[in-house]
């Protein structure tokens, strides 16, 4: 689904990937791990097609097509979905007028039939109460004065409204209370399924017993610098980057 | 006033090819304009003609007119048209859920014939029928204006004005359905004179809307003055929405005058015209009075436009909210220009005055200017611009939701300017001046599509 081959990538001239390459295939769960700086939002961010970053050399193949041809809008109708690890605050833009546009955008890139407005009500309504969120948000402003949860929950309530062929979720857990992470886990399983893939962006551990990832990644200075199984997570969590980093170099 | 209209008016500014035409024009029409047979009438008129003589139209020196230079206005001939019957030859979409229109053909008002359908109570009536049926009824009401803040283009409308019409609501009016004058330009180079004068009752509440609208060819010059008399505990509501040609030249000044208790919402929205200017002096006369000005314009091209400001806080426990916001793409220009005046003994006075502007373009350009002039001590104020950009990463996030930028660009745009359009009350007026955003935006868009950026 996504092949990402020796991924360089700069910004504002300094280069922050250095050469990443992975492999995500459908149905899988990739956790992307790293210390602070390392590239990790960075990756995110190139994937959905943020021009501030620029791709120096390296592909990025998804669905056949070359990812980093399209515009951020068609890579989203193409199901490429990104949870935002600072989501922005919109004010103005009602949060059910953005959702409706982006849903039925998709929808018509799609060849399906645009959602009229009982229909889209309908169906927010029960994605809103599937990740714990109240009406009210729906009808404030894009993210405008939501708490740090509230916005991430936002984020995934967009996830499981879109139901993405490829989520990347940049850190969606940070700032959550372990209820609203069940929640949030809770969502984003609920989209697992064989054709579909997400690529995981976390600090914690804490995420993973939730979501159980295929394959763990450690990035470090815009690269992968080991890969494993789940239980690579347990043991980043009790060794620290640190270990990983020394690790990998006399591997 | 020392002349009488025996007495030729000549120009103190030798051979001022500016002012000069006007005043061969006085010559040819006076004889037919409203209420020349009334001594007091047309001693103010000619007082105007003079003081319009001799002061000639505001140059680039004019502190007041700094950022807007009138060359374009002041190279082109605008006559008059002498049709009393025109029939409106555009179109003009209705707004939905209006009483009642009344219809300015190039200025001229055509009477209505159905007078019926105006809310009872609301007496609508033209200025020449009244200055004929009752002389010295509009006499403290009529030119008020003129005695302290004049240019020359109000004092050309004093001095010109054919016709007008009085709006004068009674004290047991209470309307929330508005009253529209439509204005609709159709004549190159016509020179359109607007003359309103409203009366607000004590304890009446109304709503009026003023909409300009033209043919897009039309050259004109619309020179309009408003005087606006809010009584004790009164309130109006007043919508100017300039949607005229984008060749129209339109300089419109309105004057209120608010009694004790009452509230003036005065909303100006800027669409359309080559060159606008809107002078909006507001005295807040006695205590408790309360204006609310709100304005939006949304402008392209080579279009300019220039809302100039005054608040005059005259008596205690006032209170004034100024907001104007705006959103200039390619090559236009805006001026925000807030006086506020606040009287030695205007004590608790709350004035608050803020411009917003949304420049789409780097050749677009704002010149905001708050003047402050506080004499009391306890008095809050405050005044803020900001000017910006789109936030580019507000629109990577719509992006990256597979929203197309040029719709992300509308909801941007549109959610700044609908802080100001949202605090229209009145329904179809609000979805009326949306509908006119939309369709201004699209020309936004041509023009990226075509050149600036991808
Ligand atoms: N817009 C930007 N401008 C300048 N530097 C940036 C920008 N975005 C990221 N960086 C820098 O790139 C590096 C990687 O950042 P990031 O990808 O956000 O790391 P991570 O998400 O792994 O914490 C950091 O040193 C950061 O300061
Ligand atoms: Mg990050």
């Amino acid at each position: 689904m996504l092949t990402i081959d020796n991924l360089c990538a700069s910004v504002e001239d300094k280069s922050i990937l250095n050469g990443l390459s992975l492999e995500v295939n459908a149905g899988e769960v990739h956790a992307v791990m790293g210390p602070n700086g390392s590239g990790k939002s960075t990756l995110a961010n190139v994937l959905a097609g943020r021009d501030q970053y620029e791709v120096t050399s390296g592909t990025v193949t998804y669905k056949d097509q070359n990812l980093l041809e399209l515009e951020p809008e068609i890579r989203a109708r193409e199901g490429l979905f990104l949870a935002f690890q600072y989501p922005v605050e919109i004010p103005g833009v009602s949060n059910v007028h953005m959702l409706k546009a982006a849903l039925n955008a998709m929808r018509t890139h799609q060849g399906k039939k645009e959602l009229d407005a009982v229909s889209f009500l309908k169906l927010i309504k029960e994605k809103a109460e599937l990740v714990g969120m109240k009406q009210e948000f729906l009808y404030r402003a894009v993210n405008e004065g939501f708490s740090g949860g509230e916005k991430k929950r936002n984020e995934v309530l967009q996830m499981s409204l879109f139901e993405p062929t490829l989520s990347v979720l940049d850190e969606t857990d940070s700032g959550l209370d372990i209820d609203a992470l069940k929640i949030v886990a809770h969502g984003m399983n609920s989209l697992r399924s064989p054709d579909r893939a997400m690529l995981v962006v976390t600090h914690y551990q804490r995420l993973l017993d939730y979501i159980e990832p295929d394959f763990v990644h450690v990035l470090a200075h815009g690269k992968i610098i080991h890969s494993g199984g789940k239980e690579l997570a347990e043991e980043l969590e009790e060794h620290g980057y640190g270990w990983i980093e020394e690790h990998a170099c006399t591997v | 006033m020392d002349g009488s209209k025996s007495t030729p008016v000549q120009s103190d500014l030798h051979d001022n090819p500016q002012v000069q035409p006007y005043l061969d024009l006085h010559d040819r029409i006076s004889g037919s304009l409203s209420g020349e047979n009334l001594e007091w009438h047309s001693l103010w008129r000619h007082g105007c003609l003079q003081r319009f003589a001799d002061q000639g139209f505001p140059t680039a020196r004019d502190e007041n007119w700094r950022y807007t230079p009138l060359r374009p206005v002041l190279s082109k001939q605008f006559t008059p048209t002498r049709e009393l019957n025109a029939v409106p030859k555009i179109t003009t979409k209705p707004i939905d859920g209006i009483g009642h229109s009344l219809v300015f053909v190039d200025g001229v008002f055509l009477k209505p014939d159905s007078a019926d359908k105006i809310a009872p109570g609301i007496r609508v009536e033209s200025i020449s029928d009244v200055l004929n049926n009752q002389p010295d009824y509009l006499r403290s009401y009529l030119g008020k204006s003129s005695e302290d803040t004049a240019h020359a283009f109000s004092l050309l409308n004093n001095a010109l004005y054919s016709d007008g019409v009085l709006i004068e609501i009674r004290s047991d009016v209470k309307s929330d359905v508005p009253l529209e004058l439509l204005f609709i330009t159709q004549t190159e180079a016509a020179l359109i004179l607007p003359r309103i004068v409203v009366i607000s009752r004590a304890g009446s509440s109304a709503r009026i809307i003023e909409r300009h609208v033209g043919n897009p060819d039309c050259h004109s010059l619309t020179s309009g003055v408003g005087e606006m008399y809010i009584e004790k505990g009164a309130y109006l509501n007043y919508h100017l929405i300039e949607s005229a040609s984008d060749s129209a030249y339109q300089v419109l000044g309105n004057w209120a005058y608010l009694d004790a208790d009452s509230k003036l919402d005065f909303h100006t929205t800027t669409i359309g015209g080559a060159l606008v200017r809107n002078d909006l002096v507001i005295d807040l006369k006695e205590p408790g009075a309360e204006c609310n000005l709100m304005g939006a314009y949304c402008l392209s091209g080579r279009q300019h436009v220039d809302n100039f400001t005054t608040v005059i806080h005259s008596a205690p426990h006032c209170n004034s909210n100024e907001h104007y916001k705006g959103v200039l793409d390619q090559r236009s220009r805006a001026v925000f220009h807030g006086r506020v005046r606040v009287a030695p003994d205007a004590q608790q006075s709350d004035a608050q005055q803020a411009n917003n502007t949304l420049l789409l373009s780097a050749d677009a350009e704002i010149d905001t200017k708050p003047q402050l002039e506080i004499y009391a001590d306890d008095v809050k104020c405050s005044h803020g611009a900001t000017v910006g950009n789109l936030n580019e990463q507000a629109m990577f996030y719509l992006k990256a939701r597979g929203i197309d930028r040029d719709t992300a660009r509308s909801m941007l745009i549109r959610a700044f300017v609908d802080e100001i359009l949202d605090k229209t009350e009145v329904d179809p007026i609000q979805q009326h001046l949306k509908s006119l955003v939309d369709e201004k935006m699209l020309t936004f868009r041509k023009f990226h599509r075509s050149g600036v950026s991808s």
